[in-house]
């Protein structure tokens, strides 16, 4: 037969939490079956005993000062659990992690009879979440040094990169500290401005047009923008626009970075400029000359035309007013030759008084159309001490099988032909 | 009942409930730590989460570090009970409570707990007491934070009504002082009108 006792430590032995019972003096007058297989100490050996002798390591002191906080206020005291154990250890099986060899205890020592000055310690597991928080913390301690470097790349980024994010419409949504300095904006200013904005528009049009497709296309587009700042500098840059896309594949926004190469973009036009009438010189004329013969949709009546013009008695004008007059003359030529030229002809200084010009989509009507307006301009510019000047010119177009040398040998015959014929005329030799 | 009905006449009994409790608290302490501290009248007051807040950054400055001890408590009265000390002042009980000259964090946890348990079990069991209901206490947990991190936004969602009672403690000859909070929130601020109304009833029987 059972009795109640009985029936008691049943229960007590079923707990899954170590219990015990001590009095204020720390003698012990129940170990239950959770204790004793995680310490290893047997009820028999350790009951009427005290815990002192088994676990030396415990502050006595504040165990004592807790029990009679225990006993005085008849309502339950806790160990701090945050921490390193502070009461007994407990050892821990686990093998799959090591941030925990001992259990972590959450410790509550409560009333039991207090008229015998016994309180109950119940003593719980919490290891598995203790090692959890540690595990938190460790990740948050990662995350917070990884925010740390990416602020500080962030910080170089901003100071030092040129990059402007906005949404799909091209409006500025955010730019870099380095972008909004070199523009001489604030950032105010320019948020909620079109990008569109910075761009010089009217010379720029084909690579816009091209940039515009290309990000339609939901594609990266990189290419050289001139663009102009606050004080209304023209700038180059080099710009790689970059399209975001959302999970349906949807642009949301873009993502422009700069980098300004205006000095190498003075070098390049210095390395393909005549210094003195600052056209094309004559490798950049070649390279482009090479270019339009590559391009195999030529045919008759869309071809390309090539005028050699030489300025008549130049080398009169050098004698009779000093070279430094005669390269007035050339600049003042040149001026009105590149005024005159169409948009999108190629005019460059062959060498001396000599100058060429190609002329895309033309037949050989229209070419000389062109070199004989060209000979008008030139003819009705009044050079200052100088006066009037004229010119010749020879013209050709392309014909099936044409290299440089062929178009250029025909348009020397032809502007051959026009001196002979008495200068300031032109003169066209075909195949 | 509606919470609205939480009048100035039951504030007025729970700051004269909380004097007593208080006081309780004070006798406690002088017994079982030797220390003797004392009590500044509480605050009172029905506020929402952003009075709730706004009276925290008041009262706790937000770039100090504390330690904070939460723990909560349950039955007819329940809600949550704060103990709020300053970095220094908890070195100076830890320094207290474990005679020793430099107390580890361990040490200082510990006795800020062991602070809390005492002030919470006092007060909270003898307003339980005045109010004839029974209490029961939580494992509470401290943690070392900014003033700015005592109120995080989950509680947020938590708390729509609250009621604040709030104290000073200070045990000036050791340089320990600290900030109680006792929140409790609609349902419970409810069953607490409940609980006066009664109180007053036996009292005027």
């Amino acid at each position: 037969m059972i009795n109640t006792m009985d029936y008691c430590n049943i229960v007590f032995d079923s707990l899954e939490n170590g219990t015990m019972i001590v009095d204020e003096n720390c003698t012990v007058w129940a170990w239950n079956k959770w204790l004793e297989i995680n310490t290893a100490i047997t009820s028999e050996h350790i009951i009427g005993k005290n815990l002192e002798d088994f676990y030396p390591e415990i502050d006595y002191k504040g165990f004592k000062r807790k029990i009679r906080t225990t006993l005085r206020l008849n309502s339950p005291t806790f160990y701090d659990a945050s921490l390193s154990n502070r009461f007994i250890t407990v050892p821990r099986n686990k093998i799959t992690t090591s941030l925990l060899t001992t259990m972590q205890l959450q410790v509550t020592i409560s009333p039991y009879i207090p008229e015998v000055k016994r309180v109950m310690v119940s003593i719980q597991d919490i290891s598995d979440l203790h090692e959890l928080k540690l595990t938190l913390q460790q990740r948050m301690k990662e995350i917070a040094s990884l925010n740390s470097e990416l602020r500080q790349d962030k910080q170089i980024i901003d100071a030092n990169l040129m990059i402007v994010k906005t949404d799909c419409g091209c409006m500025i949504l955010e730019v870099t500290d380095a972008f909004s300095s070199f523009f001489g904006y604030n950032e105010a200013e320019l948020r909620g401005a079109f990008l569109s904005s910075i761009y010089v528009t009217d010379t720029m049009e084909t690579e816009l047009l091209q940039m515009k497709e290309t990000l339609q296309k939901k594609q990266k587009w990189s290419g050289e923008v001139q663009v102009v700042t606050k004080e209304g500098e023209t700038v180059w840059m080099d710009a790689v626009i970059s399209p975001y896309l959302d999970e349906q594949d949807d642009i949301t926004s873009y993502t422009a970075i700069y980098h300004d190469i205006t000095d190498k973009k003075r070098i390049e036009l210095l390395s393909v400029t005549d210094p003195l009438t600052k056209l094309y010189n004559r490798q950049k004329f070649n390279d482009v000359f090479d270019v339009m013969l590559m391009r195999r949709h030529w045919k008759e009546g869309n071809s390309f035309g090539l005028i050699l013009m030489d300025v008549d008695h130049f080398k009169k004008v050098n004698d009779t007013y000093g070279h430094q007059k005669g390269d007035a003359v050339l600049i003042a030529v040149s001026d009105i030759l590149a005024q005159t030229v169409r948009t999108g002809d190629v005019l460059a200084r062959w060498g001396g008084e000599e100058f060429v010009v190609l002329l895309p989509d033309v037949d050989s009507e229209k070419a000389a159309y062109v070199a004989e307006k060209l000979r008008r301009a030139v003819e009705g510019t009044s050079i200052s001490e100088v006066g009037a000047v004229t010119a010749s010119f020879g013209v050709t177009v392309y014909a099936e099988g044409d290299t440089q040398e062929s178009m250029m040998h025909r348009s020397d015959g032809a502007l051959y032909r026009a001196k002979e014929k008495g200068r300031n005329r032109i003169e066209s030799l075909l195949v | 009942m509606q919470i609205d009905e939480f009048s100035e006449d039951h504030l007025d009994v729970l700051k004269e409930l909380m004097n007593i409790a208080m006081g309780n608290a004070t006798a406690s302490i002088a017994d079982l730590l030797q220390a003797f501290g004392t009590m500044h009248i509480p605050h009172l007051a029905i506020s929402d989460m952003d009075g709730l807040k706004a009276y925290m950054e008041k009262t706790i400055p937000s770039d100090e570090k504390y330690y904070v001890t939460k723990q909560l408590f349950g039955g007819m009265f329940g809600g949550e009970f704060i103990f709020v000390m300053t970095d220094e002042s908890a070195v100076n009980l830890g320094h207290y409570l474990y005679d020793v000259t430099a107390p580890s964090d361990a040490d200082i946890m510990d006795a800020v707990i062991e602070l809390t348990n005492i002030l919470s079990s006092t007060i909270l069991s003898r307003l339980s007491e005045e109010l004839n209901t029974k209490v029961q206490f939580f494992v509470p947990s401290t943690e070392l934070m900014s003033g700015n991190e005592l109120i995080g936004h989950d509680e947020t969602l938590n708390y729509h009504r609250i009621i604040i009672i709030s104290t000073l403690m200070e045990f000036q000859s050791h340089k320990i002082s600290g900030h109680i909070f006792i929140l409790t929130k609609d349902k419970m601020i409810e069953s607490l009108s409940r609980l006066i109304d009664q109180k007053l009833e036996e009292l005027y029987a």
